[in-house]
């Protein structure tokens, strides 16, 4: 009697272990996942306010027709793109097309002196934050993720249940780069 | 790398556990107390009554720790006076709560301004989806935007780690047991110069009073000791891997090392842990000393990473 209730604990045991572990590879996918929805999100905000600036920028540098191109067209390849990674590189090429925006401003007084362009580089700015952090956050998101994947005895449950270590994202090396202005 | 983030991780977790506990406990102690006051009242008042006594005494405490569980942050707010930060006016305040609530996947708290000249902040609330962060205006006016995500990060990490549900609930539970205890005293003081002491109701207040007095000081001991300064230093770091930038939070701390301390009366002195800095500094409230580490101390940490 006593053996039967000591192997029935043992059991219970391991099947207890085994939910654990795999609600924990799930739970840390989950996070990844919403961690990359939130980086989503913020480059979309980003994409929505890029007409209104273009407006803004247009009535005082009708000339800079090809900076505005690149970020009309940066912008719609982020809303067309189908997938998350296309998004963030679409992403960052808006992100450069905006940083070249606000270097040409520095040649228009009356630009720069704008309350809505003003506005809108606090916003974008502000925004640019908040995708590098939810870039981080991925980041932070993966690493806890591998972390569970890879240490033991993580490690064995993970070959187990057919879980993987996942890719970090990385930052484009051209981003760093300051961007070229065209006179 | 691997192996120092999943130690990281467990101690966070551990600190978590370790507050949720310590929360307990306190209600547990906070409920004792008044169940010892009811039994005194009813030893003062007449033996037939114990029954009807500690059952209020039990319904009494019991609504205390709901409310005090429940409305922590908003007492706390009230007690500094603070409002509902303006989405417009304080545009930059909310871009640094939402970058690091998105860094840390943290739900994003409400946040709150308190009128005052000193750079201070608190964290308030029961757990990270009733959180609230409150800045002053001096935090505003004289950080620039690095220094004020250090200080911000500071205070979710608080939230993130459970410290706002313990710390605050010892400020409430334990400080209203004090600010009681001082108006036992000061009843006594004043009807002892009027010479109305001469029923029973005088004989209860003396009881409650001393009683009060003696337990309220231990309790605000006991907080203290469990309120540790390992929670400022941890809170220092987390906030550093939030915003990957050290010298942001030690700048932010430099300018409050400068400042001069508030005014007695602008905080009560219970709320006073809660905050990012000690708002009294140095020496106007010694007890106080022990919850905050010494702000070089802190700088001197911080430059080490």
């Amino acid at each position: 009697m006593v053996w039967a209730w000591i192997i029935g604990g043992i059991v219970a045991l391991i099947v207890i272990i085994f939910i654990v572990y795999y609600n924990k590879f799930v739970l840390l996918g989950n996070r990844i996942d919403n961690s990359l929805s939130q980086i989503d999100v913020q480059l979309r905000k980003r994409a929505d306010l890029v007409p209104n600036l273009i407006k803004t920028v247009k009535g005082y540098a009708k000339h800079e027709k090809s900076i505005m191109a690149d970020v009309t067209n940066a912008r719609k390849n982020l809303l067309g793109a189908k997938d998350i990674k296309g998004r963030v590189k679409a992403g960052n090429q808006l992100q450069r097309a905006l940083k070249s925006i606000f270097a040409i401003a520095e040649n228009y007084p009356q630009l720069k002196a704008n309350e809505n362009f003003l506005h809108l580089q606090k916003e974008l700015s502000a925004i640019e934050d908040k995708v590098a952090y939810a870039r981080q956050f991925y980041n932070d998101s993966i690493l806890s993720y591998n972390n569970s994947v890879k240490v033991f005895p993580g490690k064995m449950f993970a070959s187990l249940y057919g879980v993987k270590v996942k890719p970090y994202l990385e930052i484009p090396a051209e981003s760093r780069a300051v961007p070229k202005v065209k006179f | 790398m691997a192996e120092k983030e999943l130690k990281r991780r467990i101690v966070f977790y551990d600190q978590i556990a370790k507050n949720k506990r310590q929360s307990f406990f306190l209600i547990i102690a906070i409920f004792l107390v008044f169940l010892l006051f009811g039994y005194i009242i009813s030893l003062a008042v007449d033996p037939g009554f114990f029954f009807i006594i500690m059952i209020i005494s039990i319904i009494i405490s019991i609504s205390y720790i709901v409310i005090g569980y429940y409305k922590s942050d908003k007492i706390a707010l009230a007690s500094v006076k603070a409002k509902r930060a303006d989405k417009i006016k304080y545009r930059q305040l909310y871009h640094a709560v939402e970058g690091l609530t998105i860094a840390s996947g943290l739900p994003m708290p409400k946040v709150y301004i308190m009128e005052n000249n000193q750079i201070n902040a608190f964290a308030s609330g029961r757990d990270p989806q009733h959180a609230i962060i409150c800045v002053t205006t001096g935090a505003i006016e004289k950080l620039d935007k690095q220094e004020l995500e250090g200080v911000i990060g500071h205070e979710l990490s608080h939230i993130a780690n459970y410290d706002i549900r313990f710390m605050t609930l010892a400020a409430i539970l334990v400080g209203m047991i004090a600010i009681a205890s001082e108006i036992f005293l000061r009843s006594l003081w004043f009807g002892g110069g009027r010479g109305r002491r001469d029923d029973k109701a005088g004989v209860i207040f003396l009881i409650l009073g001393i009683s009060m007095a003696i337990i309220a000081p231990i309790l605000v001991k006991l907080v203290q000791l469990t309120i540790s300064r390992k929670r400022e230093f941890s809170a220092d770091a987390t906030a550093v891997k939030l915003t990957r930038y050290p010298p942001g939070l030690t700048r932010a701390l430099k300018k409050i090392k400068y400042e001069t301390g508030m005014k007695k009366g602008q905080v009560p002195g219970a709320v006073a842990p809660l905050f990012f800095a000690n708002p009294f500094k140095k020496d106007a409230m010694k007890n106080l000393r022990s919850t905050h580490p010494p702000i070089d101390k802190r700088i001197e940490v911080l430059e080490r990473m």
